[in-house]
């Protein structure tokens, strides 16, 4: 028997067929609500007890970069919506998670990414993603459903290109729900 | 600033070398940290009901501690002057709350582009002898002159 939950990841639901048609759409620019700041580094960095100087020691980073680096691992970070705002909607920048298809959940399958200038303390990071494919109808281990491949690109605020992300997403149905 | 930084530098290394295999375990209490660092509420990385209706055991890691957990496995072995430009990973399987990390790499290629010094490493993320997330990464080192 399934275990209860009562959150549920908000999806949108639609034929496959549908969904070809929005191959090369474009997500709205998101403007990241943090700036690159040191505070959020110093977690993500002690999550992975990840202590390179470029993210801790400001007299290395100086010497080096000319400042303390954002870890690049931290990237979809910045522009990630917040759980709740005042005045504005949750949008997710990562339009793979928005598409109508059907499969009640996703997971993320395979990231290729591309860095092309660091990000420093204060900077603010934007992304537009766009919905390159979708694969026919798959059966992996997890369950039956589709691929998305999508590209992001990351800007700062300067509007320069600071990394782009090819990613993979598998929108599933599990093999127990198939049944 | 520490004295004692530990630096490769591009003319000392040389295909077929280990990159320093790295240990990490991934108790329930990272995989809530992971979520919390990276921002990220998507339900599979904190509510193990959900992680179940998915076909999960357990919950997991996101995308971006795996990445950072391999950026760190590079930059620990050549150093925090390491300009990671590119990065390929593939997760063949979630790690989830319990497990423990480890790591297998190799130095693939060492090669010049215009004025970069670059070097090409893969990384195997295994979970005990499965091998989870196989990666690349084209790395830029600076020569020591």
């Amino acid at each position: 028997m399934e275990d209860a939950f009562d959150e549920v990841f908000p999806l949108n639901f639609g034929s496959y067929e549908d969904a070809l048609t929005l191959i090369g759409e474009k997500s709205t620019r998101i403007v990241a609500e943090f700036t690159v700041n040191w505070e959020m580094i110093k977690v993500y960095c002690s999550m992975l007890e990840d202590g390179n100087e470029s993210h801790w020691d400001e007299e290395y980073a100086k010497k080096q970069w000319g400042g303390i680096i954002a870890p690049p691992g931290m990237l979809l970070t910045w522009p990630m919506p917040m759980q709740w705002h005042p005045t504005k909607e949750q949008i997710h920048y990562f339009i793979a998670t928005t598409i109508p298809l059907p499969g009640s959940t996703l997971i993320n399958v395979s990231t290729d990414s591309e860095f092309y200038k660091h990000l420093y303390l204060g900077d603010r990071v934007s992304v537009e993603d766009t919905l390159l494919a979708i694969s026919e109808k798959k059966t992996t281990r997890l369950g039956t459903g589709h691929f998305l491949t999508t590209r992001a690109e990351f800007f700062n605020q300067k509007d320069e290109l600071v990394a782009v992300l090819n990613n993979n997403l598998f929108r599933y149905d599990t093999l127990e729900a198939n049944s | 600033m520490r004295s004692d930084i530990s630096l490769k530098y591009w003319n000392e290394i040389k295909e077929g070398d280990a990159v320093t295999p790295v240990v990490l375990p991934v108790p329930y209490e990272r995989v809530i940290l992971d979520a919390a660092a990276t921002q990220d509420y998507f339900p599979g990385h904190h509510n193990p009901a959900y992680a179940r209706h998915q076909g999960q055991k357990e919950i997991y890691l996101n995308s971006m501690a795996i990445e950072g957990f391999i950026n760190r496995v590079a930059t620990d072995w050549a150093g925090p002057h390491t300009f990671i430009r590119r990065r390929k990973m593939q997760m063949r399987s979630s790690v989830y709350a319990g497990d423990t990390l480890h790591t297998e790499g190799v130095v693939e290629k060492c090669y010049q582009e215009d004025d970069r010094y670059l070097v090409d490493i893969s990384i195997s993320v295994m979970v005990k002898n499965d091998v989870c997330i196989p990666a690349s990464l084209t790395l830029e080192i600076p020569y020591s002159k």
